[in-house]
């Protein structure tokens, strides 16, 4: 690039972490507490932390005409993000590199994840559940996908500080089941969200039914999901101290968010940041004075050394407005680098470098949730649209013998209508206005007879790691700022399509138990059409991003050890849902947050051992052209 | 050598009734000027209003918790208990009244009058002598004397604290009051502090000092004991457009700018009642309807005080109710008056007749 000019700053960080999310924001805070002075580079924008800033996100969220996941976020050409509205369906062999992920297919992913202060967290739906013990041992105990080199048990502390950091609301009597254990005399920070009346209905319904899966009969129950999102405090907490929720971020203390309101907008965006986001984590580090965040500072290139295998220093590209690819190229030094950019970015950034991994695995074995839909009308009214996104779902089947032949599944009861299926309360109203010709009180009550008996049940489909499923990059496909963009190879195992034909028979026996009419339909033009066994089925991506830096016990078989420390890299850890080794059927976030607890007590005697302050310099490097 | 006006545990628990009275007196011109603001715009005016509201309902939950550990018995539904605006405080500050009026510089002049800090300078001044014409709350009357008023809210609540300790030191067995009465910071979420359970002289002076620094800062400075702003330095922000930060003095903020847009405001008719919207209209339906759902609310909140302490998570619901009401009657012109809208009257349906 002809414009950038190159700077070198002298200061040699402890740590310089890239990515701003929850990972980087976990790991920044725990490092400076212990004193250590850290460097954050954010892709995107965000550099203030107030209430103000957050209140542009979402008021851009309100005017939006589509409101999507990323609808709060300005198009940023320099850090840009995937979102729905941009995947189409692919034809065989036409890679589709219309928007920024590249799609080879022959799967389109509609996943998305954020780019701006605060990472996906700035959009995420808040459940914070812990996997299960067996999905951390699948090939040993179903002959499926790949065996974590941590076990449940090893994790469990972790999980708890995770809990705390997040704001967990949740009851240890629902959680415990599969397998599923906790300390003895642990509470979750906060009680539970209350169910809604939907989940209530439903569960009358549900409760008691069974299902045979493999030749085993299980019994379904509806129960509440762990949520990052403000609670009632558990008194009984931290052995009596009870738990101070975190409210909304700002300087100027606006003291809202210290409790759900129920306003039904999760996500994106909670409007009194009931709900968790990495902000929250990343102001408290910040307050140490010991935290630095550079926003508008993309990463673009991670140096080795070549006779030490360490990594020397990160090169970023800074702008200071998206419209344009004018930039100015750095390059930061310190002790230990830490990649927290997602399980996109992190590989993108490390393949862009020349960094594949020796054990080739960069990049693969990706991962995320394949979600079926299914939806329906119940007999009464049933209060959809109350509480939060969602607050109860069925756990049963995430677990069991029949793993071995088909993917496991849990259940999301959705409180906001056929919203993610499309005809949710926006195109119901739009429908009675243009088609009914309908206003005042007969549009008022055809919108309540119409959203307010609306259930989805949304069916989470585990996936297993397969190295065939990568990102990669290709010189052809560039940003504005001339990186290379992720370029996507994908399918759906027919693991896990068995598993989608399990879902969706259940869904019928439910929506037949509860009286509801079944209005799903999948059609073949829809973006995520897949037949299996001569059935049509539409999936959707859970925007649960996951495998690409895989952990595992050794350098062939794995990027990162048990700690998320590269294998090729001593001075390199890659820290997210891109080191799982299998997802399970649980929201990625509370794990990747508990396996960065785990890589900071690594991170932090690391730094301890290698006291020998690193080498400085201050070579003024040669403009590329 | 201090002398207190209450002697008796009758004289506190109608000081305590007036407190609950008092805090609940500055929630509706609260609401009024916060609901004034148009949607979109004035965030920063909007947050300050908002947190000083929710913690004069906090404040009212501590006045009704002490009265409830010495026996009493809050209610929120006595006739006059909401007055008729313009009003004085029911503390006796007779130097300014209080109205029900949009967003201004008017409003927070009156609002920083409010909150202003205690500083009567001796103890005779602690009472000050002023008549009281015009007001409709029934005061306190310390000493007995019609004429005797405080200075502030502070002052106010030293008042009942000096009354709590007198009357702990004639060994009068204070705390007689039925604990699960208490109002306990699982049912009660304000974001500005929490509630405090009381039970003892202890946790009912905590109460009153949270009230008191919430209000008007510490011993003179302009954070409280929980480095929380007080609400007379909060309103000023406003004024000074700028922001207070740790370490600042009184009256000298050098926190970041605040702007506000005065302008930005529906022009609300100033202590509106009813007869100002024509009979028979939906605005007056409205009023009206907003009236009778604040009296019930009112009604639940009493029900809540007098041992239903959990009826208070299903009042929030009713809460948003109140708010959507207000946001809607602001919205609308009063008919035959251009460029005045309408805004919420807080008329109580006995009140209104």
């Amino acid at each position: 690039m002809s414009d950038s000019a190159r700077t070198e700053t002298e200061t040699v960080y402890d740590a310089v972490i890239v990515g701003s999310g929850v990972s980087g924001a976990l790991v920044a805070n725990e490092l400076s507490r212990e004193g250590f002075r850290v460097l954050v580079l954010e892709a995107g924008p965000g550099g203030e932390l107030t209430t103000g800033g957050y209140e542009g996100y979402l008021n851009r969220f309100y005017e939006a005409a589509g409101k999507d996941s990323n609808s709060p976020f300005a198009e940023n050409p320099n850090a840009s993000m995937p979102r729905p509205a941009h995947v189409h369906a692919l034809r065989p062999g036409e890679p589709d590199d219309s928007s920024y992920i590249v799609q080879n297919g022959p799967f389109p992913v509609d996943g998305t994840y954020v780019r701006t202060l605060g990472g996906t967290t700035m959009h995420w739906e808040a459940k914070a559940l812990r996997m299960l013990p067996e999905d951390f041992h699948t090939r040993s105990s179903h002959g499926q996908g790949l065996d974590w080199p941590v076990t449940y048990d090893e994790l469990e502390p972790h999980y708890q500080k995770a809990e705390r950091e997040l704001g967990v609301s949740a009851d240890v009597e629902d959680q415990s089941f599969l397998g599923i254990s906790f300390d003895p005399e642990y509470v979750y920070p906060m009680h539970k969200l209350p169910a809604s009346y939907l989940d209530q209905v439903v569960a009358a319904g549900v409760d008691g039914m069974e299902v045979c899966l493999g030749g085993e009969e299980y019994h379904l129950k509806v129960r509440s999901f762990p949520q990052a999102r403000n609670g009632i405090p558990n008194p009984d907490y931290d052995a009596g101290q009870g738990y101070a929720p975190v409210g909304a971020v700002s300087t100027h203390q606006v003291e809202q968010g210290e409790r759900c309101q129920g306003n039904n907008n999760c996500v994106p965006l909670c409007p009194v940041q009931a709900k968790y986001h990495a902000g929250k984590t990343l102001a408290k580090a910040m307050e140490t004075g010991s935290v630095e965040v550079r926003t508008q500072a993309v990463a673009s290139r991670v140096h080795v050394d070549n006779e030490t295998g360490r990594v020397s220093h990160i090169e970023y590209k800074a702008y200071e407005d998206p419209s344009s690819g004018a930039h100015t190229t750095h390059t930061v030094r310190a002790r230990i680098f830490v990649l927290a950019a997602n399980a996109v970015e992190t590989p993108r950034l490390m393949l862009a470098s020349g960094l594949p991994s020796s054990s080739g695995l960069m990049g693969r074995n990706l991962m995320d949730h394949a979600y079926l839909l299914a939806w329906a009308q119940m007999p009464e009214v049933v209060g959809t649209m109350r509480g939060t996104v969602c607050t109860s779902g069925i756990a049963d089947v995430r677990g069991g013998a029949f793993r071995g032949a088909h993917a496991a599944f849990g259940v999301d009861i959705h409180n906001d209508g056929w919203g993610w299926a499309g005809g949710g309360a926006e195109a119901q109203v739009i429908d009675l206005v243009d088609r009914s010709n309908a206003f005042g009180a007969q549009l008022r009550q055809g919108a309540v007879d119409r959203i307010s008996r609306q259930l989805l049940l949304a069916f989470m489909v585990e996936l297993m790691p397969d190295p065939s499923n990568r990102i990669t990059v290709d010189g052809r496909y560039l940003d504005q700022l001339g990186n290379p963009r992720p370029v996507l190879n994908y399918s759906i195992a027919d693991y896990t399509m068995a598993g989608v034909a399990e879902a969706r028979q259940l869904s019928r026996r439910i929506f037949q138990r509860l009286g509801a009419e079944d209005h799903t339909e999948y059609r073949p033009t829809d973006v995520g059409y897949v037949t299996h066994q001569g059935q049509g089925y539409v999936i959707r991506g859970g925007n649960h991003w996951a495998g690409t830096h895989v952990m595992g016990s050794s350098a062939a078989t794995s990027v990162v050890d048990a700690d998320q420390r590269s294998w090729d890299h001593e001075n390199l850890y890659l820290v997210g849902a891109g080191s799982m080794a299998s997802i399970g059927t649980a929201n990625t976030t509370l794990t990747l947050a508990a396996l960065c607890y785990r890589s900071t007590e690594r991170i932090i005697s690391q730094l301890r051992e290698e006291t020998a302050p690193a080498t400085i310099r201050s070579t003024q490097e040669e403009a590329s052209a | 050598m201090t002398l207190t006006s209450i002697t008796t545990r009758e004289g506190l628990h109608e000081y305590l009734h007036a407190a609950i009275q008092l805090e609940h007196a500055t929630i509706p011109p609260y609401l009024t000027a916060l609901y004034s603001l148009k949607p979109g715009s004035n965030s920063p005016a909007f947050h300050v209003i908002r947190v000083v509201v929710v913690e004069e309902m906090l404040h009212l939950t501590l006045a009704a918790n002490i009265l409830n550990a010495i026996g009493g018995d809050p209610d929120l539904t006595r006739s006059g208990f909401v007055p008729r605006y313009p009003v004085y405080l029911p503390d006796g500050e007779t130097d300014f009244m209080v109205s029900l009026e949009p967003f201004s510089q008017t409003a927070i002049d009156s609002f920083l009058l409010i909150e202003r800090p205690a500083q009567s300078p001796s103890e005779e001044e602690r009472v000050v002598r002023r008549s009281r014409a015009g007001t409709t709350i029934p005061a306190v009357n310390p000493e007995g004397d019609d004429g005797l008023h405080f200075y502030s809210i502070g002052e106010f609540y030293a008042e009942i604290g000096r009354g709590l300790q007198y009357l702990h030191d004639q060994g009068e067995d204070l705390f007689i009051g039925d604990p699960s009465r208490q109002v306990t910071p699982d049912l009660y979420y304000s974001g500005g502090g929490d509630v405090i359970p009381v039970k003892d002289l202890e946790s009912a002076y905590a109460a009153i000092r949270l009230i008191s620094e919430q209000g008007e800062g510490l011993a003179g400075g302009i954070y409280d004991e929980e480095a929380e702003l007080s609400h007379y330095y909060r309103f000023q922000q406003l004024k000074l457009g700028r922001y207070y930060q740790p370490g600042d003095l009184p009256d000298a903020p050098t926190g970041p700018a605040l702007d506000v847009e005065w302008d930005a405001v529906y022009p609300t008719l100033r202590n509106a009642a009813g007869s100002d919207y024509p009979a028979d209209s939906e605005l007056r339906a409205a009023s009206d309807q907003f009236n009778a759902d604040y009296a019930s609310f009112l009604g639940e909140l009493t029900e809540a005080f007098n041992g239903r302490p959990d009826l208070l998570i299903p009042a929030v619901g009713g809460m948003f109710t109140l708010r959507d009401q207000m946001t809607r009657i602001a919205r609308n012109p009063v008919p035959g008056r251009p460029g005045v809208n309408a805004a919420a009257t807080f008329e109580m349906p006995e009140v209104a007749s």
